[in-house]
């Protein structure tokens, strides 16, 4: 019975997903990559040269770099919403048994710039007493804030690359959360613009859920700051990231490093004996264990302190615990953040401002063509945002997994491969365009984000909806009490270890 | 309190069950059929668009007009046009008319038809620019010899018998018709005799029985084959007439097909196919190049298969 | 679960919604005047008829030859039961005795027909409830596979015209039942399988479980059948409680649930097609001549031309009337009933002896439950009434008719 009942299994499909996505991410990070260098490395390189002892040409130059994030943000985020449309098509359908677009363009590789192009042809249609302005201004409120909320992350993945480093905000996570929270306020509008009954519902309910989820999602990130002990973001994810530290014992950059480090946790935070006592770099070896989600460093410090004998054995038995309750409270913080991120971006199981078999579309029930596209390219940028934020806070920014020795020939190698193209481009006169640590931190971090991306489509093809009253018993009830607990216990728990 | 925290990690368990069952599918085989790449297999007895046969081995046309399908037809979509004809007193056909628009594929004309002329074939695609399109002639109902012959075999229906006269032929019917109608009437009469007799024996005593006279009307068919200027496509429509296997029809088909482009050559492949030795090697291939479903197939069996050989019946057709 | 989202001393202005007959979730072309007050519906008024066909009147326009073509049409997800019923009363006038065989076909073919009723159920209700663009596509690739075999055998894959008064039209094609079993070897895993990612799942059970509670006495009055009233613990089906056909030579169980709601009608549906698996495999089993091989091969032949000659075993035939344009019942008039996936679909005949019916009267299980659905829906948030509506599993031309 069994054998007959055994399906055929098909990798192909598989295959084709895996061969589309790796071009469309080559894509998107060729273009993001080689955009950011013109714009904030060559141009300005090229009018210093020209200028000589023009003041006022030197200013040019330092405005266009400064305009550098921006403009690699709004090149990223539509290069990367086409994919991501692509990619939720395509997934869904393997996960669904089907093949998903696949004629336009070899594999389906051109379908979301042809729907895309769809749209912007299609007519803008004004419903009948609806309020232009708002019904207007609706999608760009929607979309505007994923734009600004990027542009600190942009540089907590890249390792702070000097391109982006321009705005390295010290409350850059407050920063971005605030940015995240905005959208809604367009989808109000939006529902209340539209003049239909199930608009109104839908933004109403966006409105409502928005503030339900936010204090949850709000008090995991808190959390994890107060772990951590930093608000930047930036600084969040070079923590998580054992490879600055690797290998550089007796080099400045191990001391400026270290200095760093001791700036942003603050000896005097840490339980004696201190990680000091043994040198930080001791951790880069811990690979993924440093990231926050496994407790951050404050775990992997106990573990090296264990290791070098540090602890008596009381000590270390009831460290251990901690250190135990502090992996169990980091899992859950990340499982709190992504609940309430998926609440937050109207992602299904949280789909309820358009949910279809109660309110039509929701919110964007009237819309159609460019605004409707708007729309459609905020939510996805959206899901991809709350992805580098839970990414950057929990799964270690452009951290690789790995252990720093296993991972240091490949550094080695990437750092040959970057000092070559730089020295062809010094060559010819311009300034250089990779870096090895940047290289690796940014396909670190694309990697870990679209796997959680991947994982909301599995999530989305998946399961069924809540019902509006459970949705707010769920966030108000069980979550809202489970981070302030967690809030209490990690304090506790940070102080212990 | 440990309540609620049991329930809720019984409730995470459930979920991820749930991802893991839907993340086990993303390696199945896709459902999808990509359908103008890949033609869906269809059943034989799949009712597609409406289509008149003719008689597989004479090509008469088979309508005899009684208008029964006409009357049956729950939308009233066919329309029948015909006359009296001065020499026999009998009905005969001017014109044929099937609003496909109307037609809901319910099949009832199919079913009364006292001859099997009206068919659903297993055509889908009618979709066209105006309503008037779908109005179909006689002679875009009409069909050709081999497909009627080849659904004849899909359907599993009774090889139609010869109209006693072949010279008062259906005049309309003459399109599909021509080629078949300077062929001896002795022929299908002969074989028409042969099926009634070999039916009712088993399986041991039907090739005895049916060889002889099937391989009299073979020969008589590759005579006026020999008229024809493009005898290479009338080989490559055997019709068996006893046991309606299909595979047998399509080995001959292929080995047909196989041969050259000269007219001896097709009379060697008759006489190939004769020669029952070939039979077994060659009946397995057809299964693939057949777009039938292979629900409306039969096995076929060695010595069936042998016995089939011998019956069959090459046909010459003009077309092409 | 009651739903309190408002307080005593909190007056809110009620919203009449209309949802349908254009809305994304209702099934067809139903259209519910929805009376709100903040999310909750006080009022349900469905407005029927936007797909009146008026098949009653056809069936006495047409010749009954005619008409059995078109009832495939009333119910279109289960049509052959709809066929069934029809050809039971006019066989119950006639005193025609259906071949064995033939009933086995048609409790084959029906509880497949089944099936794929319920597979259909499955998925759209999943719709219902947001899981939009998984779950749903699971239960119709099987649905896909049985109509397939529904093709092969009927002509087409939901307007089948298979069962005809006095039996049915033709033996399954070669290798027919060899694919059946195959896929009843592979369907009661894939059933595990929706269940592995519905039943247990947290939301789900926290969006049906008490939800929409019907209880029996509400059932019985409006005349509800089906899993519907199976959920409400009240065990009416007709195939046990009043048996047709071969079901009497059939070990099944009906499942009967006593929670009554939308959860409990979710579990007796699935329990159901668990159950048409058991039915089809004795079926194929006890079926008088077997599989086609089988009967072929008894014959000695490989074509359908002996499958109606006159020395066969009767039992073995199909038809037990010669099926022509002027197919006429003698005069008289009958009643009778089959358990269609919906519940108790029932056929009521009148006929003066003519080619065509003096009257046709359906009793569609659509209609009655759909009644009670203002029952059901108030009081609860406008979120739950797709998801009640649906787990009722109204047809909207089996209502409208």
């Amino acid at each position: 019975m069994t054998t007959a009942a055994a399906a055929p299994y098909n990798i192909g499909e598989i295959w084709k997903f895996v061969r589309l996505s790796l071009i469309w991410m080559g894509i998107i990070f060729g273009a993001v990559w080689l955009v950011s260098w013109v714009v904030g490395a060559v141009i300005p390189a090229l009018i210093d040269q020209a200028a000589g002892k023009d003041a006022v040409l030197h200013n040019l130059a330092n405005i266009i770099r400064l305009l550098t994030p921006l403009i690699a943000v709004m090149v990223f985020i539509p290069i990367n919403a086409t994919y991501m449309v692509l990619a939720e098509r395509r997934g869904l359908a393997l996960l669904t048994v089907r093949k998903g677009p696949n004629r336009v363009g070899p594999d389906g590789f051109l379908q979301t710039g042809a729907d895309a192009v769809k749209l912007l042809f299609k007519e803008n249609i004004d419903p009948e007493g609806s309020d232009p302005l708002m019904f207007t201004l609706a999608p760009i409120i929607f979309f505007a804030p994923s734009v600004f909320g990027a542009i600190p992350l942009l540089a907590a993945v890249t390792s702070d690359h000097e391109l982006f480093h321009i705005v390295n905000l010290p409350t850059g996570i407050f920063y971005v959360l605030a940015m995240s929270s905005i959208p809604v306020v367009g989808i109000v509008m939006g529902g209340w613009a539209s003049n239909n009954k199930y608009s109104l519902v839908g933004g109403l309910r966006s409105a409502a859920q928005a503030i339900s989820y936010e204090i949850p999602l709000v008090l995991a990130v808190i959390t994890v700051c107060l772990l951590v002990g930093t608000l930047n973001v930036v600084d969040i994810a070079w923590l998580q990231n054992p490879m600055a530290l690797a290998g550089l014992d007796n080099s400045p950059q191990a001391a400026q490093a270290l200095q760093r480090w001791e700036s942003i946790r603050g000896a005097s935070h840490m339980a004696a004996p201190s990680i000091s006592s043994i040198g930080v770099n001791s951790l880069a070896d811990f690979g993924f264990l440093n990231w926050n989600i496994f407790g951050g460093d404050k775990f992997t410090s106990y573990l090296a302190l264990l290791a070098a004998g540090k602890y008596t054995v009381e000590a270390a038995i009831f460290k251990g615990l901690a250190a135990l309750l502090l992996i169990i409270s980091s899992f859950l913080l990340c499982g709190l953040y992504l609940t309430g991120a998926c609440a937050e971006i109207n992602r299904i199981p949280f789909d309820l401002p358009e949910a279809e078999s109660e309110l039509v579309s929701g919110y964007n029930t009237e819309y159609s063509g460019i605004r409707f596209a708007i729309f459609f390219l905020a939510e996805f940028t959206n899901l991809f945002i709350v992805s580098t934020i839970a990414v950057v806070m929990w799964f270690g920014g452009g951290s690789s997994p790995f252990p720093a020795t296993l991972y240091a020939p490949v550094m080695q190698a990437l750092a040959g491969v970057c000092g070559a193209v730089n020295e062809v481009l010094k060559g010819i006169g311009l300034p250089a365009i990779l870096e090895a640590t940047t290289l690796s931190g940014a396909i670190w971090a694309i990697a870990k984000t679209y796997f959680l991306v991947y994982f909301a489509i599995l999530v989305r093809g998946t399961l069924p909806r809540f019902r509006i009253d459970q949705l707010m018993d769920f966030g108000w009830k069980r979550l809202i009490p489970l981070s302030l607990i967690l809030l209490l216990t990690v304090t506790f728990l940070k102080e212990l270890i | 309190m440990f309540a609620l925290v049991g329930r809720s990690i019984e409730s995470l368990r459930q979920v991820a069950r749930g991802l893991g069952t839907v993340l086990k599918h993303a390696a199945r085989e896709p459902i999808t059929k990509e359908f103008p790449d890949t033609m869906p297999q269809l059943a034989g007895h799949f009712r597609g668009r409406l289509a008149l046969a003719v008689n597989p081995q004479t090509g008469d046309h088979l309508c005899i007009s009684c208008l029964q399908c006409e009357r049956v037809c729950p939308d009233k979509c066919i329309q029948i046009t015909s006359h009296k004809s001065p020499e026999t007193n009998k009905p005969e056909l001017i014109n044929f008319k099937i609003d496909h628009g109307l037609c809901m594929f319910c099949g009832l004309c199919t079913e009364v038809c006292p001859t099997n002329c009206i068919i659903n074939t297993n055509d889908f695609e009618m979709a066209d620019y105006s309503r008037e399109s779908l109005v179909y002639d006689l002679k875009k109902l009409t069909l050709t010899q081999d497909e009627s012959a080849h659904y004849y075999s899909k359907k599993e229906l009774p090889m139609p018998k010869p109209k006693p006269k072949p010279a008062a032929k259906p005049a309309a019917g003459a399109a599909a018709a021509k080629p078949a109608a300077d062929k001896p009437a002795g022929k299908p009469e002969a074989k028409a005799e042969a099926k009634p007799e070999a039916k009712p024996e088993s399986a041991e005593a039907k090739p005895a029985a049916a060889a002889p006279e099937a391989k009299a009307a073979e020969e008589s068919a590759a005579k006026p084959a020999e008229t024809q200027a493009k005898a290479e496509d009338s080989a490559a429509k055997a019709i068996e007439t006893q046991a309606k296997t299909v595979e047998t029809a399509t080995k001959a088909e292929e080995t047909a097909a196989k041969s050259g482009e000269t007219q001896q050559k097709a009379e060697e492949v008759l006489k190939a196919a004769e020669a029952s030795t070939k039979t077994e090697e060659s009946s397995e291939k057809p299964e693939e190049k057949t777009r039938e479903i292979d629900l409306g197939r039969v096995p076929a069996k060695s010595d069936e298969a042998a016995e089939t050989k011998a019956a069959e019946e090459p046909k010459k057709e003009g077309e092409q | 679960m009651t739903l309190e989202l408002t307080s005593p001393e909190l007056k809110t202005q009620e919203m009449i919604i209309n949802m349908g007959p254009q809305h994304p979730a209702t099934h067809g072309v139903l259209r519910l005047v929805v009376t709100l007050d903040g999310e909750i519906v006080k009022h349900v008024e469905p407005v029927l008829g936007h797909l009146h066909r008026a098949q009653e009147w056809q069936g006495q326009n047409r010749t009954i030859f005619q008409y059995q073509a078109l009832i495939d049409r009333v119910d279109y997800l289960s049509g052959m039961f709809t066929s069934w019923a029809m050809a039971r009363s006019a066989e119950e006038i006639d005193g025609l005795k259906v071949p064995k065989r033939a009933e086995y076909l048609r409790v084959i073919l029906s509880e497949m027909n089944r099936i794929t009723s319920h597979l259909l159920w499955l998925g759209t209700y999943l719709i219902d409830l947001g899981a939009m663009f998984g779950f749903p596509f699971y239960p119709f690739r099987e649905r896909e596979k049985l109509f397939d075999l529904f093709e092969a055998v009927a002509g087409q894959r939901m307007m089948f015209n298979y069962i005809r008064i006095g039996g049915v039209v033709r033996n399954p094609p070669f290798g027919w039942f060899d694919k059946l079993k195959q896929f009843l070897d592979e369907f009661p895993d894939r059933i595990d399988e929706y269940e592995a990612i519905v039943t247990e799942n947290p939301i789900f059970l926290k969006r049906t479980q008490g939800v929409g509670y019907l209880s029996p006495e509400v059932a019985m009055n409006y005349g509800m059948s089906g899993p519907c009233v199976r959920a409400s613990g009240i065990n009416l089906d007709l195939r046990k409680f009043k048996p047709y056909s071969v079901y009497p030579e059939i070990d099944f169980k009906v499942p009967v649930m006593q929670e009554g709601d939308t959860w409990a009608r979710y579990m007796c549906r699935i329990a159901e097609m668990r159950e048409c698996v058991n039915i089809i495999r004795q079926c194929i089993e006890k079926i008088p001549g077997g599989t086609t091989e089988e009967l072929r091969k008894t014959l000695g032949t490989t074509t359908p031309e002996k499958d109606d000659s006159k020395d066969l075993d009767p039992e073995w035939l199909l038809m037990a009337k010669k099926q022509n344009a002027g197919l006429r019942i003698k005069a008289g008039e009958g009643f009778s009933a089959v358990e269609s996936p919906r519940g108790t679909i029932g056929c009521y005949v009148v006929s003066n002896g003519s080619d065509k019916a003096y009257r046709f009267r359906w009793r569609n299980p659509s209609f009655c439950n759909l009644s009670a659905l203002s029952h059901l829906l108030v009081g609860s948030p406008i979120a739950d009434v797709m998801a009640i509506f649906g787990s009722i599993d109204v047809i909207l031309p089996d209502v409208d008719r």
